[in-house]
């Protein structure tokens, strides 16, 4: 599903990711963790295909295609999709009306018909209940005076719609009360599938207790340096950081 | 009385030269029509260009008009229309002002105590034209207003001038698409107390064209308010321009004023004039005004095309809603879609 290889990425000409290679197979669900300042951030941003984070050497391949030759709406329709750690509020356009938007949008570059209103607004229904994404948030501006928790619900529900190939999730437990990240943890757990595969970038192994990974990578100074399967993420929690990058050095 | 137009040197035309886009012709001698729709009931009209002038026109025709150029309209234009909404007449469904054809045109409208109309002003044609609008409010009554100005190539100029009794209350929204030159000034006195004004306005502009607003508000007595709220979307080279002065009388304690004018420029050629101006000469008043220019925000159109919505799109979808708030107060929901409809024209020309 994802292959990167070598990857070195620029942003202001200071390079943070550093010689980052990952694979993740289609099925799976992979944990990044890594300190601040390890390039997590940049590491979702470059896969979503953020303006100005420059890969000045290396490849990241989905699905066999070079992914730095698809604009970020492209590789949305691809089937990526990045729930963001800060998800923006805009004013003036409702949530509504942004869903609506976004999936006719990915339907139209994937040659399929577009949904109309009452069609795009029954699944929206369906799926905004489970995540309990009220009615009312739905007419509210996107994300305008939506709690931590909210956004996050969110950007979740979002996944639920669009249903793509390769999640990455950057943070999205960040900010979140325990009854929030067990509802965002379910919401994931259902889409786990065998022809879709999940990329949970974090901070904290809390995440983890959750949402269990198939492989666990550790991020340092912009590159892979440690990785196992779901204990890794136990240790770094029991260790720390500091231990485990000199361990593996 | 000289009738000559004015140039950039005066202040207030420093951004619209009409003096050179008239040339020496200047708007020449013709007048233009103004044409209103059927008259609902207790709506009164009178042809401006007919003999006999009732003594309801009499009273009021010509007497606020303050500016240079309203002066040339009054000494040339030959027709135009008076309307009168009668004492307590409630007219339910939007009532259409048309101004047609080229040259001077006037028109006055006068609510009596208690009367409310809805009034949907049309600068239909594209010819160069200067009208000159009085509007009188008396007690209580309450005048919804939408002026659409389409885009097109011609020279037009309208001073709209009008006076506020105790708690009238005014509401108007003023959609431009520019013009070669395109000018909106309004002078407004509150001259009653409990007396209210809430303006808005959208601007979205592509190529050279130009829309330039210029109110001046007077706070003559303590307790009205006014409101304005204003937004341009400027591409290409078109130029956007708001003048906004807001005067509170001596004594005219308890005012409360608030205005706001922002621009979103899509080029390096497109141009912002925004002048908000507050003149207190009160103690016991609320004033704020502000004005921002800027462009649109990286984080949200990123935020739009990582959901696979394409940058043209995603482009139309911000500006639309930097516009919105402005358009979201515009009376009823037909004239609200409408104007919304026509912005969403517009902003396809400037997003490419």
């Amino acid at each position: 599903m994802l292959e990167i290889k070598n990857l070195h990425v620029a942003v202001d000409g200071k390079g943070i990711l550093r010689g980052l290679s990952l694979r993740v197979d289609s099925g799976e669900v992979h944990a990044i963790m890594g300190p601040n300042g390890s390039g997590k951030s940049t590491l979702s941003y470059v896969l979503a295909g953020r303006a100005g984070y420059e890969i000045t050497e290396g490849s990241i391949r989905y699905r066999g295609k070079d992914l730095a030759a698809l604009a970020p709406e492209e590789r949305a329709a691809e089937g990526i999709f990045l729930a963001m750690q800060y998800p923006v509020e805009i004013p003036g356009v409702t949530t509504m009306m942004f869903l609506k938007s976004a999936i006719n949008a990915q339907r139209r570059a994937r040659g399929e018909t577009e949904l109309d209103a009452v069609a795009i607004l029954k699944a929206v229904r369906k799926k905004a209940a489970t995540l309990n994404v009220s009615e009312e948030m739905l007419k509210r501006a996107l994300n305008v005076g939506f709690s931590g928790g909210e956004k996050k619900r969110l950007e979740i529900l979002q996944m639920a719609l669009f249903e793509p190939r390769l999640a990455i999730l950057d943070e999205t437990d960040s900010g979140l009360d325990i009854d929030a990240l067990r509802l965002v943890a379910e919401g994931v757990n259902s889409m786990r599938a065998p022809g879709r595969a999940m990329l949970l970038i974090t901070h904290y192994q809390r995440l983890l207790d959750y949402i269990v990974p198939d492989r666990v990578h550790v991020l340092a100074k912009g590159r892979i340096v440690a990785e196992g399967g779901k204990e890794l993420a136990l240790e770094l929690e029991a260790k720390g950081y500091e231990q485990i990058i000199r361990d593996a050095a | 009385m000289t009738l000559a137009l004015p140039t950039r040197r005066i202040e207030e035309w420093k951004y619209s030269d009409l003096a050179r886009v008239l040339g020496d012709a200047g708007f020449g001698e013709d007048s233009a029509r103004a044409l209103v729709g059927p008259l609902p009931h207790g709506v009164e009209a009178f042809s401006l260009d007919e003999a006999n002038r009732p003594d309801w026109v009499n009273a009021h025709y010509g007497k606020l008009s303050t500016n240079a150029v309203s002066a040339v309209s009054l000494a040339k234009a030959q027709g135009g229309i008076a309307l009168r909404v009668h004492k307590n007449t409630h007219v339910e469904a939007p009532l259409a002002l048309d101004f047609l054809g080229q040259g001077h045109v006037r028109a006055l409208l006068v609510l009596q105590e208690g009367a409310s109309l809805t009034l949907l002003e049309r600068c239909g044609g594209g010819e160069t034209r200067n009208a000159g609008f009085e509007i009188v409010l008396g007690r209580n009554a309450r005048l919804d207003h939408v002026r659409v100005a389409p885009n097109s190539s011609a020279v037009q100029v309208e001073e709209i001038s009008m006076t506020l009794a105790n708690d009238a209350q005014y509401r108007a929204h003023f959609a431009n698409f520019g013009a070669r030159l395109s000018r909106l000034e309004l002078t407004i006195a509150l001259k009653g107390e409990g007396a209210s004004v809430d303006l808005s306005g959208v601007s979205v502009l592509s190529d050279q064209s130009h829309a330039d607003i210029t109110t001046h508000v007077t706070h003559e007595v303590g307790q009205t308010q006014s409101l304005q709220l204003f937004k341009n979307v400027v591409g290409g080279g078109a130029q956007a321009v708001y003048q906004g002065k807001v005067t509170v009388k001596p004594n005219a304690d308890g005012s409360d004023s608030r205005q706001t004018a922002k621009a979103l420029l899509l080029g390096p050629r497109a141009e912002a004039d925004l002048k908000p101006e507050l003149e207190i000469l009160a103690d016991d008043v609320k004033c704020a005004h502000g004005a921002a220019v800027g462009d649109l925000d990286a984080d949200s159109l990123f935020y739009l095309k990582a959901r696979g919505i394409p940058e043209k799109e995603a482009r139309h979808l911000l500006l639309h809603a930097f516009l919105e708030d402005a358009m979201a107060c515009i009376t009823g929901p037909d004239l609200r879609e409408s104007v919304r409809g026509a912005v969403s024209r517009a902003l396809d020309e400037v997003t490419v």
